[in-house]
């Protein structure tokens, strides 16, 4: 009973995600440039096994979920068409095993562990969270098999070893690019700052963001924190928006994130709201409404870029799953690509040299723009700071 | 200081909904004497039978809050027949049913994860936003602002706790009730049905926590199978604070940690406002381990 | 002893347990005892993640800021948990069932959140102080401290695991021991029997939290960050899981208790979407139908007869006192 349902699943799904692909693939011969892939710099490889496999750790269980199950669908989808075009040669699947870390280090340690030592991948996306990937990530490096954190926007992580990588954006990158800008557009001489203090991810965003704004000297009014899981942000908001901030700043995730934005505006303050990279997400947008308007968000990749590359991703992303893919979906299913890429231009299962070709990455055309790896493996790619206006992001200041 | 008006706005709302979480908890501990750690999760179900008819059957909006109450409600019972009832039978200490609950909370909350992949393709959905108007009432002279749907459950969670307290205190199945509480073995005696007793309870704090729930859910839009857990231990201070079995006391309870955090914010230390919370805990248990408006443990019934 | 291990591990990774499952495995299986103690004792008590949460990030300091060896930080994380253990017990464990839960519920709370704000807090006060802002940083709040070298070995803890296992045998027929069992049967009574029930419940209370800290000295060098996330209400229930499973009645109960539910989701890893069900299913399961938990006799006995010949069992059959109760 049970594992026939679980099959019937796995079939609508699969099925769902295959037939847009049926339909795609004709129009990707209209369109031939926006192609992904390294099709030209490497050629197609020959010496590889009918069946190459990735591991895959995402929190799929537990609050986490969220985000790990829609980064688990981008990978899937990243499959598909890697296999579908033949990417790593006639009759070679590139398959992920992919494993739930519910967002605990223990978990992640375990499915890092099982990954690498038993089913014997030759590298490793993810864990979800920066503080799974501090638990887990040794394992990967001591084992001499790549892992890419695909979320992890914490200092540090690919201090951990030279096999680990990441295509996520740090904060650190997209922060003080963001700060500058408004501070340059709308003037800003003193702010407000929101925070969540209890969680990694947005306290390594406050940690950004008050460097950013002594940086550009702008004075700090107030500021405030939350926990996890709160919904009501009318008392700090209040006190905040007592201080007649020129912008509030707010580093916090996307459920979080729509309340602030609705209750700020609620409470009556009008002015710009600026976040990172929890703020950019379709949610946001979709349940602010309105309220919207005004939120400057800076992030690595957003639903409103108007690259053809992005676009096709984010057009067949819908198609399959019914839902507007997020930042981290979108990095992702670049870290798939950039691993059959890799394997690709390696043209072998080893580890190492998969690794050395995955170093090697320049210039790759990607959703997220030409990607390249740094020196310390970490992502080079142009962030992009946007203005929300009547549901939609624009680009602010609209130079670039 | 014209924030201070809006500050005491915002406590209200927010006690609101934790004293309508709160009603619930009470209920089940006034009848049975044991914490019920699962009413997180019947909680979180009223508000996922809302956003399932909502979303996806397209009923309205009060159609939807009655299959959430009456959901929740079910849920309730069948949390009753199959994690206590068991227990009850062989006469198990009330941690034992304590842990009881634990473990239907988590079983709850896992299959709550299934469903919502299987409905909703993630672990997270959304109340549309048109729902209801979250623009605010603006009193100028006062310089305040009111979201209309907030006082609603103001009034809304009041005129529960009257109800409940008339349903207990006057009616006869109330009684029962109190029977039931005070002695089972001697409710029987007087010819009480027992276990319909209990079926009840369990349904009516089903439906007082599945419209918490839908309340929740309407409120803040975004609904996960985690959403319970967010305010569980908020809500158990409260009870504990309010004093357990005591209905008036799970509102005030609530109240007084919306007021205790909000103050904290006032005074500039957002970031202890749980831990003053949890801090007025530890030193009303060992003043008054009966809670502000509970009555010691041998009177309760 | 290495062999040992290896040769151990190699049998069961079949099912799911490489070496970190193993270590993880034993980790929990010191944390079902912590927490068995108090309930040997008839003290509900949920404090153990609090404890847990002193020991890791005292027993991280002392080897990342002090260079101390793993062994020197396990003692002092131990001190640690014990020591804010007495004014904590003296107090608190007055109340009695639910309250005490509550309380220690609290008081973990009060932990998470300390650890939380501690920078913030030291440093607040040192801008006072010294007039000036100053960022004062130790324990990173919710960033964790990271990079911590991988120090716990498995043998350290089927080592420290042995010791607890011959403490817990000697305990049970020492004075003290006895003096438990009187006080979990009927309190009243033990006390006029001469028994100082206060001062055995603290002591008990004492020896829990020192366990519950070495733990999470161990836990500490074993997960290579410690963040105050990791000790929260969910470790707690975790925590009073591996008892619950295991059962009460000896401490050999919470030991496998502790070491199947970590085992479990391991090994379920088939199961995919489905296996946070099945675990919590197995939970409740056991919770309602083998009270005893899966190291009892009587309660498999009874569980069984349930199932065969289905009697009319009388309400008020003797369960309470034969079969152990989890209080």
């Amino acid at each position: 009973m049970k594992r026939s349902r679980i099959v019937l699943y796995l079939l609508i799904i699969t099925s769902v995600a295959l037939l847009p692909f049926v339909a795609m693939a004709q129009d990707e011969v209209a369109t031939e440039d926006v192609q992904i892939g390294f099709w030209d710099e490497c050629p197609a490889p020959e010496n590889l096994p009918e069946t190459v496999s990735i591991g895959a750790i995402f929190g799929l269980s537990g609050p986490i979920s969220v985000y790990g199950g829609s980064q688990s669908q981008a990978v899937e989808l990243a499959l598909t068409e890697i296999n579908e075009s033949g990417y790593l040669g006639e009759g070679v699947t590139l398959v992920a095993i992919t494993e739930d870390s519910a967002g605990d280090g223990e978990q992640a340690i375990a499915a890092m562990t099982k990954l690498v030592e038993e089913d014997q991948v030759v590298a490793v996306l993810g864990p979800t969270l920066s503080t799974e990937a501090f638990s887990a990530d040794p394992v990967a490096q001591e084992n001499g098999t790549s892992v890419m954190g695909v979320s992890n926007t914490a200092i540090g992580i690919t201090d951990m070893g030279d096999y680990v990588f990441r295509d996520s954006l740090p904060e650190s990158s997209v922060i003080p690019g963001t700060i500058a800008q408004a501070t340059t557009i709308l003037g800003l001489e003193r702010v407000g700052v929101l925070y969540g203090n209890d969680d990694d991810f947005t306290l390594s965003g406050y940690d950004v963001f008050v460097q950013a704004l002594e940086d550009n000297n702008i004075e700090i009014i107030g500021e405030e924190t939350f926990a996890r899981g709160d919904v009501d942000f009318n008392p700090q908001l209040t006190s905040l928006i007592a201080g007649e901030p020129d912008a509030l700043v707010v580093s916090a995730l996307a459920a979080e994130a729509v309340q602030i934005i609705t209750q700020a505006r609620a409470l009556g303050y009008e002015g710009p709201i600026i976040g990172g990279n929890g703020l950019n997400s379709p949610a946001v947008l979709e349940q602010s409404g309105e309220a919207s308007n005004g939120v400057i968000v800076g992030a690595a990749w957003n639903i409103a870029n108007p690259a053809p590359l992005s676009v096709e991703f984010a057009m067949n992303f819908e198609e399959a799953y019914e839902a507007a893919p997020d930042q981290f979906a979108a990095q992702a299913y670049t870290g798939a690509w950039l691993y059959a890429t890799a394997i690709r231009c390696a043209d072998s299962v080893d580890r190492t040299e998969i690794r050395d070709a995955l170093a090697a990455i320049q210039d790759f055309p990607s959703p997220l723009g030409l990607f390249s790896f740094a020196e310390d493996r970490n992502p080079i790619h142009d962030p992009v700071v946007q203005i929300a206006q009547d549901g939609k992001f624009a680009v602010l200041g609209a130079e670039e | 200081m014209d924030t201070l008006l809006q500050q005491v706005v915002n406590a209200i709302s927010l006690g609101a909904i934790y004293s309508l979480f709160a009603l619930g908890y009470s209920l089940v501990f006034s009848i049975l004497g044991v914490l019920n750690l699962a009413h997180s999760a019947i909680f979180m179900s009223g508000a996922f039978f809302g956003v399932l008819a909502v979303n996806q059957l397209g009923t309205p909006l009060w159609l939807a809050f009655i299959l959430a109450m009456v959901g929740a409600g079910l849920l309730s019972v069948t949390l009753e027949f199959v994690a206590f009832r068991p227990l009850r039978r062989r006469n198990a200490p009330r941690i034992a049913q304590l842990i009881s609950s634990i473990g239907a909370a988590i079983l709850i909350v896992n299959i709550g994860q299934l469903i919502f992949l299987q409905q909703f393709g993630r672990t997270e959905a959304y109340f549309p936003r048109e729902l209801v108007s979250l623009d605010p009432i603006i009193i100028e002279s006062l310089s305040i602002r009111i979201a209309p749907i907030r006082m609603i459950i103001v009034v809304v969670s009041l005129l529960l706790t009257i109800l409940m307290q008339y349903l207990v205190g006057r009616t006869q199945i109330g009684q029962h009730m109190r029977a039931v509480a005070f002695n089972q073995q001697t409710a029987a005696l007087l010819g009480i049905n027992v276990s319909r007793i209990f079926v009840f309870a369990f349904f009516l704090a089903g439906v007082f926590g599945g419209a918490a729930g839908m309340f929740y859910g309407v409120v803040f839009l975004n609904v996960t199978p985690f959403i319970g857990e967010d305010v569980a231990l908020i809500g158990l201070t409260a009870i504990v604070l309010g004093g357990m079995g005591s209905i008036q006391g799970a509102v005030l309870g609530g109240y007084l940690v919306a007021g205790l955090q909000v103050i904290s914010v006032v005074l500039g230390g957002s970031s202890y406002r749980n831990a003053v919370v949890f801090l007025l805990l530890f030193a009303i248990l060992l003043v008054r381990p009966q809670g502000l408006l509970g009555q010691s443990e041998s009177t309760r019934a | 002893m290495d062999a040992l291990i290896n040769g151990l591990i190699e049998i069961l990774k079949p099912i799911g347990i490489t070496e970190p499952v193993f270590q993880f495995m034993l980790v929990n299986a010191i944390l079902g005892v912590s927490i068995y103690l108090t309930l040997y004792c008839g003290l509900f008590s949920l404090a153990n993640a609090g404890f847990m949460a002193i020991g890791a990030y005292v027993g991280v300091i002392l080897t990342q800021s002090f260079d101390l060896p793993l062994f020197g930080a396990l003692l002092g994380g131990m001190i640690a948990a014990g020591l804010i253990a007495i004014p904590i017990g003296i107090p608190t464990l007055r109340l009695r069932d639910i309250y005490l839960a509550i309380a220690t519920i609290g008081f973990g709370e009060i932990v998470r959140i300390m650890i939380l704000n501690f920078d913030d807090f030291v440093g607040s006060i040192l801008t006072l102080v010294q007039g000036e802002r100053v960022r004062f940083t130790l324990i990173e709040g919710a960033r964790g401290i990271k990079g911590i070298p991988k120090l716990t070995e498995s043998w350290h803890l089927i080592l420290f695991l042995l010791i607890l296992m011959f403490f817990l045998t000697r305990l049970h027929h020492s004075r003290l021991g006895r003096a438990m069992t009187a006080i979990r049967q009927d309190e009243i009574a033990a006390a006029s029997m001469g028994i100082n029930v206060v001062y055995v419940k603290n002591v008990v209370f004492i020896m829990s939290a020192i366990l519950a800290g070495a733990a999470g000295v161990f836990s500490g060098h074993l997960t290579r960050i410690v963040t105050p996330q990791a000790f929260g209400f969910d470790k707690t229930v975790d925590i009073l899981a591996f008892a619950v499973l295991g059962g009460t009645s000896t401490w050999f109960g919470p030991i496998v208790g502790g070491l199947v539910l970590t085992a479990l989701p391991e090994s379920l890893r088939f199961l995919k979407e489905y296996r946070g069900v099945f675990t919590g299913l197995v939970l409740l399961v056991v919770i309602v139908y083998l009270p005893g938990g899966l190291i009892n006799t009587t309660s498999w006995s009874k569980f069984i007869r349930r199932f065969t010949n289905r009697p009319e069992s009388p309400p008020d059959e003797n369960s309470g006192h034969s079969t152990t109760r989890a209080n």
